[in-house]
């Protein structure tokens, strides 16, 4: 027993004393490192260790730094796999990983060539709408090694070089439809002919019966369901980037892996540390890698706004968004509101009325909700960071997105309390019955959309002298509270929810979310029953189709503008509240863009390394 | 003592079956599934049918938890699940590229070694320091003791470590913000490297263990301080005192030994909420841990790692718990398992 | 033999009665103590009145006042907070972020913060003591499985218990037609900010450490001579526990249970800041501090007014628990 006690006591020390001695030895260049890199991989269904031991020769004394952003991703990437990847973060990375089809110039946001060159539409033997895109030959598939830190080009059995062809974009596009994939996003693939039938497993069709085909090498057509305009926009989306066959089914699910991965963008994935760190290093075979001027992204995943802010005011970040709660400070900052940049982002803030939930089935409340709302005021004293009221759905940048003020309801108070006065007179109701009817706002769990729910509960207040009361839930339930199969007395009259564009086009936003036949129809439009199991498409509906299906651009923008004012004037379907913007702050030594529909492309940045290393004191 | 042991350890096995079980039923009874969303999307059905056929959510419970629990092989079903019998925790739902077992080999190391720090701190600190008040009691020292356990006792985490990065990493420059020093692959599954032995780690893990180990140390030090002032008193040490042995020794072979007690039980707990329930200092810090990793796979719904995470805890928790009763008979004789 | 006994356990029982009331005139002449007492029971009568009490109701907002602060405060703000704070006198120790006076959330949040630290620890302390002492006594088989179920429930993640209950209640509270006891328990619920199933599930957790402690002490006790020699007249085993064990083993658990009173106050902070805590905008000191720390560099008023009242709270009940603990050890006679 003595024994055992003495020999545990002596560890402890031993443990802590060689903790004490390893925290004073001074900070060494070590001469000879060995990296032990041990990886399990799944291959053929057999689980395989690879276990390497190399030796890291030392490096000569001065070392030049790469040219290094350190950037804060915010959280784990979900997924780096372009067939899966839903969620900003994914996409960002993936943007600066894979090339696409078609890009948006980082500053006008015009759809522009990327790895198509050009393309067209025709149609084909049975009168479907077809488009072509013929694409450049030059971009390279290339592989990151972490044991040697190189990036070389990805040889065919052959040992020939291996080029992004169309055969590579038919395969993603092919790989993100096929169920087995089991990808969120197929869906924005359902216009391509025969996407929406394999996709959901139909019989009779297989993944080859998808509309998409590569001509030859450089050329590749999709032939589609209805004839889309927007259509170069979706094949520019991440879904349907060219992906590597080969790689993909050697490793399977972790061939996003680093080391595993093929890419064939501006940059390679150096390392993935799951939960931890991300980083990119520049690719040299990339077809403009002299334009590439940061060389390394070390990128963090910080989910706290205030410790990333934090990070940037202790110069660990050379960009980041600035919380909330500190805006007043920064921008009575000396220093801090010259690095400010707010800059708009494609995403529309909202609150969804329960159409036929009285007392909201009734036009004139739903105005008088509407225009009791001052937007400005929010933004002003709320908000605080240069966000545009919104009146109607779509944000400037989106394809026939009306100019913000022009369509819907303003902020009226005289209105509005005659708009609700007249319903009130009409049921022969008081306020007070009016009141007693209990209405309810809910908004999921969070800070923000508390003080912005706070501060609209107090507007309609002021103005109708209407009690809203404010409920919350945490996401997931409240997502599912606001489904349309939730029972009537269930649902909240009012909630809230935010969208941001997938593409730039109306589409995506007016039809895709408030089409009573082909979205979620949370807003219950034109429902035949209480939990919406059908609905009849009112004119704002029929609007959206006929603008799908059109061709000529400006008459598609006229139809649109119809549908805007439709739901937001005319129905008062929903609130908009305001479009987003992103506050940043950016060090001076920092050249970054901000895209007007978002993203990050480090490739299009400049860093000035020797005046960030003297900030840092090195 | 190892009959005992043995039958601890297989004692295990139906309460690690249990909170399986339990988790993995009372999670799917909350409103809310995995993949219903893409962010605020709504997924059309036939999408979202065609991610949970590849994870198996559309068979019946009870199948679902066989396969999780001996693969689906055993149950005769085409998938890759190998079972928890077997090591395997299962896919992530929501990291789409790992499984249970590659998350937490890449988070538990890093609440362990924080963990594990914060303990030696608060041990460290909290026994010396409660052991000097109680020799002390009702002098300076004592109320010093007391005050400053106190204190760091009534600071929240919450607010401590958001106070330490301004003054120590933005006022003083000394510290960095947050991170942590240390990358896989760790030694033996856990360690940091020795090559990652160095300031850089260390300066890493200054705020994160004081933020977390100092409200243990206040605790330790005032049940240390209680305990010792009721065993001083014992029949015992006045009998070891009247034979004259020395002071030190009295204190430390006796008295301290037995004061221990109640500190040992709760030190158990201690590591293990210290391993897994710093979702604060994770969450501030942005440290790679799996307290932080758990709270957001409640909200993200993400079955797999919920129940595996839950899991591991559970065993972390049960080996802790025996070796505190093992610890017991090790510090009073007079406690016996047999 | 039986003319023997009585007299025995009379004088045992004046014996037991002189103890307690020494106890008490002990903890009186505990000057520390008696402060703390007092301190709580003023924060108690101001949770209880605390709408008479609070200058503005806690949900009262006037956002063209957020983040204010009174003038004389300017010293604990950052250097150039003139250049962004508004100055106001109107709110005696500034307005949040929506406008709310500080002042009256904090007295607020007193009624929330002292019912959650006063009913948890009560919980915990009853059900641990005796759950822990019963299972420490009886000792093998009966331990052996006892034990085995607070394993159980000590390797069950408490937030897993806290979420599903909080989420399932909340789901169940908007749903019409419960009637009976459930739909008295979620108006109770709703009129607590959401806090009721928060009580419940963590007083159901928190008493496993309790008897662990319990546990511990009664094992080291049993084999004591003057338990053995309880036996030997005979006494019951219920006597042998209340008056002979719990006496000598409360003062670890009470000073415990104090030391745990923060942990509770925490709790709440913990699940406030992942958005489990209570309903906005019930105030407490946890959410408060909670919201609050983001904006911790711009407005740190914000986050010291509620921490230094839950601070000073901790400091009482810490103290207090020192007090009684001092004042209920049989041997302390100095």
């Amino acid at each position: 027993m003595n024994l055992k006690k003495s020999f545990s006591f002596a560890f402890a020390f031993l443990m802590i004393a060689s903790l004490l001695l390893a925290a004073c030895q001074p900070q060494q260049v070590e001469v000879v490192k060995t990296v032990v890199v041990t990886e399990v991989v799944e291959k053929e269904g057999k689980e395989v260790v690879v276990t390497q031991i190399v030796e890291v020769t030392p490096e000569p004394e001065v070392v030049e730094q790469p040219v290094t952003l350190d950037w804060n991703w915010g959280t784990e990437p979900p997924t780096i796999d372009p067939s899966l990847a839903t969620d900003t973060t994914s996409v960002d990375v993936i943007h600066n990983l894979f090339v696409t089809l078609t890009q948006f110039d980082p500053v006008t946001g015009a759809l522009s060539p990327y790895l198509a060159t050009s393309w067209e539409s025709g149609e084909d033997a049975d009168g479907n709408q077809t488009w072509t895109f013929h694409m450049r030959d030059d971009i390279q598939w290339v592989k990151y090694d972490p044991t040697t830190g190189e990036t070389s080009a990805v040889m065919d059995d052959e040992g020939n070089p291996r080029y992004v062809t169309a055969f590579d974009v038919e395969y993603g596009v092919k790989r993100t439809l096929d169920p087995a994939t089991a990808s969120d996003y197929a869906y924005v693939d359902y216009i391509i002919k025969n996407g929406q039938a394999v996709n959901e497993g139909a019989e009779g069709v297989t993944v080859d019966d998808i509309g998409v085909k590569a001509l030859d090498a450089t050329t590749v057509q999709f032939t589609l369901e209805t004839p889309a305009a927007y259509f170069p926009s979706i094949a520019g989306m991440w879904v349907n980037a060219p992906m590597p066959q080969w790689a993909i089914e050697e490793w399977g699910d972790k061939w996003t892996e680093a080391g595993l991965i093929n890419t064939n963008g501006p940059y390679v994935l150096e390392e993935w540390i799951h939960g931890g760190e991300l980083n990119l290093v520049k690719n040299p075979l990339w077809i403009n890698a002299d334009d590439v001027q940061i060389e390394r992204i070390h990128g963090v995943m910080i989910t706290e706004a205030s410790t990333a802010f934090a990070l940037y005011e202790n110069n660990e970040l050379d960009s980041t968004g600035v919380p909330l709660p500190e805006m007043d400070r920064v921008k009575a900052d000396p220093v801090l509101s010259a690095e400010y940049h707010s800059a708009p982002v494609p995403c529309t803030y909202y609150y969804g009325f329960t159409n036929n939930k009285p007392p909201f089935d009734d036009v004139r409340v739903r105005k008088a909700f509407v225009q009791s709302i001052d937007r400005q005021g929010l933004i002003d004293n709320v908000l605080k960071g240069g966000q545009i009221p919104a009146t109607s759905f779509a944000p400037p940048g989106i394809f026939g997105a009306p100019a913000p003020g022009t369509v819907g309801l303003q902020y009226d108070p005289d209105a509005a309390k005659a708009s609700l006065q007249e319903y009130l007179d009409e049921k022969g109701m008081s306020l007070d019955d009016f009141n007693a009817m209990g209405i309810t706002l809910m908004h999921n769990t969070s800070e923000g959309h508390a003080q912005i729910a706070a501060a609209i509960q107090q507007m309609w207040k002021d103005v109708l002298g209407v009690d809203v009361k404010v409920e919350n839930q945490e996401w997931k339930v409240y997502l599912t509270t606001i489904k349309k199969t939730t029972p009537l007395d269930e649902m909240p009259h009012i909630w809230r929810l935010g969208w941001c564009a997938d593409y730039p086009d109306e589409n995506n936003w007016v039809h895709e979310v408030f089409n009573n036949q082909a979205g979620a129809n949370r807003l219950r439009r034109g429902c035949v029953d209480d939990t919406c199991t059908e609905a009849t498409p009112l004119k704002f509906d029929e609007l959206t189709i006929q603008a799908q299906q059109e061709s000529d651009p400006d008459k598609r923008a006229e139809l649109y503008y119809e549908a805007e004012k439709q739901l937001a004037e005319v129905e008062a379907a929903y609130a908009p509240i305001y479009h987003y913007t992103s506050t940043n702050v950016t060090k001076p030594w920092l050249t970054r863009n901000f895209p007007p529909l978002g993203g990050v492309d480090f490739f299009n940045w400049k860093l000035d390394m020797d005046a960030k290393l003297a900030a840092q004191g090195k | 003592m190892t009959r005992y042991i043995i039958r601890r350890i297989l004692g295990f096995i139906p309460v690690l079956f249990a909170i399986a079980l339990f988790t993995f039923v009372l999670m799917r009874a909350i409103p809310g599934g995995p993949f219903d969303f893409a962010g605020d999307k709504s997924l059309p059905p036939q999408v979202v049918a065609n991610i949970e056929a590849k994870y198996h959510l559309d068979w019946p419970l009870w199948k679902q938890f066989l396969s999780y629990l001996i693969g689906d092989d055993l149950l005769g079903e085409e998938g890759t699940s190998r079972g928890v019998i077997r090591g395997d925790l299962g896919p992530s739902l929501r990291y789409r590229s790992q499984s249970v077992n590659d998350i937490i080999a890449t988070t538990f190391p890093t609440s362990a070694q924080l963990g594990f720090m914060s303990l030696m701190l608060a041990i460290l600190i909290g026994i010396p320091a409660g052991t000097i008040a109680a020799l002390n009691q009702n002098t300076w020292l004592d109320y010093v003791s007391t005050f400053g356990a106190v204190i760091f006792l009534s600071i929240p985490n919450l607010v401590l470590a958001p106070i330490l990065i301004w003054i120590f990493s933005l006022k003083l420059g000394w510290l960095p913000v947050a991170g942590w020093g240390a990358k896989p692959p760790y030694l033996l599954g856990f360690l940091p490297q020795p090559s990652q032995w160095n300031w850089n780690y260390f300066s890493h893990a200054i705020m994160p263990v004081f933020s977390l180990g100092t409200a243990s140390a206040a605790g330790i030090a005032r049940l240390t301080r209680a305990s010792l002032l009721q065993v001083i008193r014992e029949d015992y040490i006045r009998t070891a005192r009247a034979k004259g042995l020395a002071e030190r020794t009295v204190i430390v072979v006796h008295a301290l030994k037995n004061s221990l007690i109640p500190v040992v039980t709760i030190l158990g707990p201690a590591f293990a909420g210290l391993v897994t329930g710093t979702f604060i200092v994770e969450q501030i810090f942005g440290i790679n841990g799996m307290g932080k990793h758990f709270v957001q796979s409640v909200g993200n719904r993400d079955y797999q790692v919920i129940t595996g995470v839950t899991l591991v805890y559970g065993v972390i928790l049960v080996i802790a718990n025996l070796l505190v009763d093992i610890t017991y008979a090790w510090l009073d004789p007079r406690i016996r398992y047999d | 033999m039986a003319v023997a006994e009585l007299p025995q356990e009379q004088t045992l029982v004046r014996k037991q009665r002189s103890l307690w009331e020494e106890s008490f005139i002990r903890l009186i002449r505990n000057k520390v103590a008696v402060v703390s007492l007092l301190f709580v029971f003023v924060l108690a009568f101001v949770a209880a009145f605390a709408n008479y009490v609070a200058p503005y109701d806690y949900a009262e907002q006037d956002l063209m006042a957020n983040n204010s602060v009174p003038k004389w405060m300017l010293v604990i703000l950052p250097a150039n907070a003139e250049n962004y704070v508004r100055i106001t006198d109107k709110y005696p120790l500034g307005a949040d972020h929506l406008g709310r006076d500080i002042l009256s959330r904090v007295i607020y949040g007193a009624r929330v913060s002292l019912s959650f630290a006063v009913v948890a620890s009560m919980v915990s302390l009853i059900i641990g003591t005796l759950y822990g002492t019963i299972s420490g006594y009886v000792g093998g088989r009966a331990d052996d499985v006892m034990m085995r179920i607070v394993d159980f429930l000590y390797a069950f993640p408490f937030l897993v218990v806290v979420i599903l209950l909080q989420t399932y209640f909340k789901a169940l509270g908007r749903a019409s037609g419960m009637t009976g006891f459930g739909a008295k328990l979620l108006e109770i619920n709703d009129s607590m900010g959401g806090m009721l199933f928060l009580f419940i599930a963590i007083g159901l957790i928190n008493w496993i450490g309790m008897a662990r402690i319990a546990r511990g002490q009664v094992l080291s006790y049993k084999r004591k001579e003057f338990v053995e020699a309880a036996h030997a007249v005979g006494a019951s085993n219920s006597r042998i526990i209340i008056k002979h064990l719990l006496p000598n083993i409360i003062g670890p658990l009470v000073v415990a249970e104090t030391l745990a009173i923060p942990g509770y106050i925490f709790t709440e902070a913990f699940l406030s800041f992942i958005g489990l805590g209570v309903n906005p905008p019930t105030p407490s000191w946890g959410i408060m501090i909670s919201e609050a720390v983001p904006a911790l560099r711009s407005y740190p008023n914000q986050v010291l007014v509620p921490a230094v009242f839950l601070s000073l709270t901790t400091l009482a009940f810490n103290f207090l628990g020192d007090g009684l603990r001092d004042a209920l050890d049989p041997r302390m006679k100095q």
